[in-house]
């Protein structure tokens, strides 16, 4: 919104310089955006809040500044000579529709010439940023701007019956705007007819057939008030937004009807040629009732910690054009139909506040309160988030947003698909993280990195029962070198082992004992044979493996991708494991190597199974696995570490014979596995 | 006489042979210098720490036994002492000796080039609108504030309606709201969570809500269908807009640093009243004027007020007996201002090489 300097002094003095002006407006709640300079004029760029719409004028904003400054206001001049019969005479209007329209005045102006309007308003129109079309079209234009009260011109003359009727538009009429467009109107549309169709969508834009031309001699115009509700569904419906519609949408002011009537033809008296009928057509059926606003005095102080003196907060109330009557507590302020937006004491009350200026309440801070309450699942996230940046992984957060086609790849059940998505890559809430990850890591290769590691801790969506889940979900990403290359190391590439590692990993504080590993029932946009999950108590916890390369291929990755996802809300359900102190051992455990031939077919959870329990039993690990020279097909070579141990004494070299021999009887009768030769 | 004969002879058969102690220990000491003159090698000196100081067989050990332990008792106070003073100075040069052999074997070793990197470990990088949202964590969590997070799908009754958006009034429609086919909505705030928590706790309440928001603009520099909101609140007995303030101007302190300094400006917001946009003065350039505050010297960080009180009456409290104040803001943009990221759309695309700038 531009407001002209030299406009605003028509209303009130102004002694401060444009920049002194504009920080107390803006510190009054009229965000100035910026002053400039322009051919000698001062022209300032407002950025007002929607529900100002009464300051989103010349004389609304010199009310702020004789407000802020405590001057006197001087209102527009509306006095003019009327002459010919009464305007009631030669056009009627007649509201059929109360709700819709609360106020429709009409003004007559009759031997009207059309013709370019006088420099000094074409001027004042343009540094507005308004194109000047003729003197009709820019008298009411400057009075919008003026007064802030939208007015439409009619052609008298074209008007059937010289009549103007407010009404709900008749399923089926049409009507062609100003820009040329045909309107097809429902009951929904509230439309300015004459006596037989709709010459103008009400409070939004007029109509062509009734519009001004260079040949119009009589004119009607309106000054109305049209509900904001009923304005803004129309240029909604229309896509049809208008100096008028944004006005009205956000609320006019019906006693500015009558004055903008009267000021237009005060101006087109001064600026001829016309003759201004005597008399407004006023229709004004139910003039709305506004409640009295109560404003206690303890409440200013209860809201803004401060006592504001009696006669400020009169002083300021009167200035903006309220009439506060005293008593005993406060004050009772009549509402005004200026400021439709005050209707409650908090309202004036920060009227009060915005007006002594925030700046003159004293910063204090309150008590604690009560004492604050444990976070959900505080510290479960917090001891995850620092596993996984210990483990290496750079935390990244990616759009919640993907295609149904991917949602129909890594998801399963209807997704949540948006009404009004963004794009058609977005038109869904991802019902996994995959996606998501999976365009990560496809970004990072296509810009050459040699080691990934993302993870993102964020959230799927899907339908429930009655509304909507958005469980948890950590997902990881990998790609590339195992660990970054380094001159002291051999490179080498990440695998199944490793992530397996860091999902285990991040799982350990969780469980109090280790996961098993699930190789059913992996998601297809794994690749076969190359993912597993880790389960606890049969319940899986996660997923983890090498992306499909087919999916990998679609997306133009020509590398193993690594993904996991860990089920944050299973997870963090189970709560954090707590630690418990078993005895340490006070001598060393003692080892033995087994160097086995194993069946393909049998895994290491087969082997560790058949040792099983055994008293001193430590541990059994696999020290070597090797499959290929001097291994025959289908079989590979296991060397196993078991290690035994006793607490408080040492193990004999015969009792660790003993222990050797056993375990090699249990693999030999329970898996037929011997040792190799 | 050798050496290690006397030394294994006791000493009142020496000192009738017409030895004296004094000179038998002197004796010892030059035997020991010239022995020690001759070790150079660190090999060398571990033979001599062995044969002066050994435990069982070293020459020290032998005095020890047959000088001192047999001497009678006249004499035993004058060879305690020389045994004394021998046993400090013996220990002392060997020690020297043998720190001398070592430095002078890494005087021969190459230089080690300690300058050449270690295999890389590093620590995997905390996301920027994680780091600034842990930052505005600890500055709340003292003041006795609770965290919440609240769901992201939402109904109009919590994003809208409760927080006092008239159905029809054009702030909807600044919202830029994405909706689901159901007509439920992507919440475009943090505020429907407020709603939520004072639904169901009674005051004092002080609660952080953060979390993703959505709307429906197109990606840009300054603009992300997706982003992050925090928002506090606190409503009590006897909150105002003075508290905010003060509130406020600490928190600004805290994140932004202790010269800054805040401005409260009136604005609107359909759930607080009186509402206020907060400008911080720039922590860039000290107000002198920068790119980043477009040469105001002011940058505009948050949106607060006093809660309305027809949003604590549509949650369920008396709003003559309640008041509180909340203030929100993008974590996003205080990431962008704090760490100098310039597109927001950095935080979203998972770029490596920009995430390990937070590590």
């Amino acid at each position: 919104m531009l407001i002209l300097l030299s406009w605003l002094t028509d209303f009130v003095e102004i002694r401060e310089s444009p920049r002194e002006l504009a920080d107390a407006l803006t510190m009054a709640g009229m965000a100035v955006d910026a002053v400039e300079s322009e051919a000698g004029e001062t022209v300032f760029e407002f950025d007002i809040t929607s529900n100002r719409p009464d300051a989103m004028n010349h004389f609304g904003m010199a009310r702020e500044v004789a407000a802020i400054y405590r001057r006197p206001l001087r209102a527009p001049s509306t006095a003019c000579a009327e002459s010919g019969p009464p305007a009631a005479s030669k056009a009627s209007v007649e509201i059929q529709d109360p709700d819709g329209c609360v106020r429709y005045v009409g003004r007559v102006f009759t031997d009207v010439e059309v013709r370019p309007s006088p420099d000094w308003m074409r001027r004042r129109l343009e540094l507005c940023g308004i194109r000047s079309i003729n003197n009709l079209a820019d008298l009411t234009n400057y009075v919008l701007l003026e007064i802030g009260q939208p007015t439409h011109a009619f052609d008298l003359d074209r008007l059937a019956g010289a009549a103007i009727v407010v009404r709900r538009a008749r399923n089926g009429e049409k009507l062609v705007t100003l820009d040329g467009e045909d309107r097809d109107l429902t009951g929904g549309h509230l439309a300015i007819c004459d006596a037989e169709r709709p010459v103008a969508l009400a409070g939004v834009m007029g109509g062509q057939a009734t519009e001004i031309t260079a040949e119009t001699r009589n004119v009607l115009l309106e000054a109305a008030w049209f509900r904001p509700s009923v304005i803004r569904n129309a240029a909604r419906g229309f896509k049809l937004f208008t100096e008028a519609s944004h006005r009205f949408e956000r609320g006019a002011d019906w006693n500015a009807a009558p004055q903008a009537a009267d000021r237009i033809a005060a101006l087109l008296a001064e600026t001829g040629p016309g003759q201004v009928l005597p008399g407004q057509v006023d229709c004004f059926p139910q003039p709305p009732q506004l409640s009295p606003i109560r404003l206690e005095r303890a409440d200013i102080r209860r809201h803004l910690g401060i006592q504001v003196d009696d006669a400020e907060v009169e002083g300021i109330l009167s200035a903006l054009g309220f009439e506060p009557s005293a008593d005993s507590s406060g004050w009772s302020v009549p509402a005004v139909s200026h400021r439709l937006d005050v209707e409650r004491g908090i309202d004036l009350i920060e009227e009060v506040a915005r007006i002594h200026g925030f700046a003159n309440i004293p910063a204090t801070l309150p008590a604690v309160g009560a004492a604050p309450e444990p976070t959900p699942l505080a510290s479960e996230d917090a001891r995850m988030r620092a596993a996984v940046r210990g483990l290496g992984y750079d935390e990244t957060v990616g759009f919640a947003f993907i295609s149904s086609d991917e949602a129909k790849r890594f998801g399963s059940g209807d997704p949540v698909s948006l009404r009004n998505p963004l794009s058609q890559l977005w038109d869904v809430m991802r019902n996994s993280a995959v996606p998501t990850m999976v365009r990560a890591l496809e970004w990072n290769l296509r810009r050459n990195q040699p080691f990934v590691r993302l993870a993102e801790f964020g959230r799927v969506y899907r339908r429930s029962e009655a509304s909507y889940e958005e469980p948890s979900v950590l997902t990881l990403g990998a790609s590339g070198a195992a660990r970054p290359a380094s001159w002291a190391e051999p490179a080498r590439e990440v695998g199944f082992y490793d992530v397996k590692a860091d999902v285990s990993a991040l799982l350990a504080a969780f469980l109090p004992n280790a996961p098993s590993i699930v190789t059913e029932g992996v998601p297809s946009y794994y690749r076969k044979k190359h993912a597993a999950g880790l389960a606890s108590n049969g319940e899986v916890l996660a997923w983890f493996g090498e992306l499909d390369p087919e999916l990998a291929r679609e997306r133009k990755i020509r590398q193993p991708v690594w993904v996991a996802e860990i089920f944050l809300g299973k997870v963090y359900g189970r709560g954090l494991r707590r630690p418990t102190h078993g005895k340490l051992a006070k001598v060393p455990a003692v080892s033995r190597d087994f160097s086995l031939l194993v069946p393909d077919a049998i895994d290491f959870a087969s082997i560790t199974e058949a040792v099983g329990e055994m008293p001193d039993l430590d541990s059994v690990e696999p020290v070597e696995v090797f499959r290929g020279k001097n291994v025959p097909e289908g079989s590979y070579s296991l060397l196993l570490r078991a290690w035994w141990q006793r607490l408080d004494e040492s193990l004999t070299d015969q009792e660790v014979n003993e222990f050797a021999d056993e375990l090699r009887s249990r693999l030999q009768s329970r898996l037929g596995i011997a040792l190799r030769t | 006489m050798s050496i290690e004969h006397k030394t294994g002879r006791p000493i009142d058969e020496l000192i009738r042979d017409g030895e004296d102690p004094e000179l038998l220990y002197a004796e010892l000491r030059s035997a020991f210098e010239q022995e020690r003159g001759k070790a150079s090698t660190p090999q060398q000196g571990q033979a001599l720490r062995d044969r002066w100081l050994g435990r069982r067989s070293g020459l020290l050990s032998a005095t020890n036994d047959h000088w001192l332990k047999a001497a009678p008792r006249e004499l035993k106070p004058v060879v305690g002492k020389l045994q004394n003073l021998l046993r400090r100075e013996i220990e002392a040069a060997v020690e020297a000796a043998a720190r001398a052999a070592v430095e002078e074997q890494a005087q021969a070793e190459p230089d080690l080039d300690a300058t050449l990197p270690g295999p890389e470990r590093a620590c995997g990088a905390i996301h920027p609108v994680r780091l600034a949202l842990e930052e505005v964590l600890d500055i709340f969590r003292p003041l006795g504030y609770s965290v919440a997070e609240g769901p992201e799908i939402e109904t109009f009754f919590y994003n809208f309606e409760a927080l006092n958006f008239p159905p029809d009034h054009p702030a909807v429609d600044e919202m830029d709201t994405l909706f689901l086919n159901d007509g439920a909505l992507l919440r475009t705030h943090t505020s429907p969570c407020q709603i939520r928590i004072m639904e169901s706790k009674r005051p004092p309440l002080r609660y952080v809500v953060h979390g993703k928001v959505y709307r429906n603009d197109t990606p840009d520099a300054t603009h992300s269908p997706m982003f992050h909101q925090l928002e506090m609140f606190a409503v009590d007995e006897s909150i105002t807009f003075g508290d905010l303030k003060g509130t406020l101007e600490h928190f600004v302190r805290c994140f932004f640093g202790p010269q800054t300094q805040a401005r409260f400006r009136p604005s609107f917001f359909p759930f607080t009243e009186p509402s206020a946009e907060v400008d911080i003065t720039c922590p860039f350039c000290s107000r002198s004027g920068c790119r980043i505050c477009k040469q105001t010297g002011f940058i505009e960080v948050l949106g607060c007020g006093m809660i309305d009180p027809n949003v604590l009456r549509n949650a369920g409290l008396d709003p003559q007996r309640y008041q509180g104040f909340a203030a929100g803001f993008g974590l996003d943009r205080f990431a962008m201002l704090k760490y100098n990221i310039d597109d927001i759309l950095l935080m979203y695309q998972g770029d490596a090489r920009f995430l390990r700038q937070f590590r």
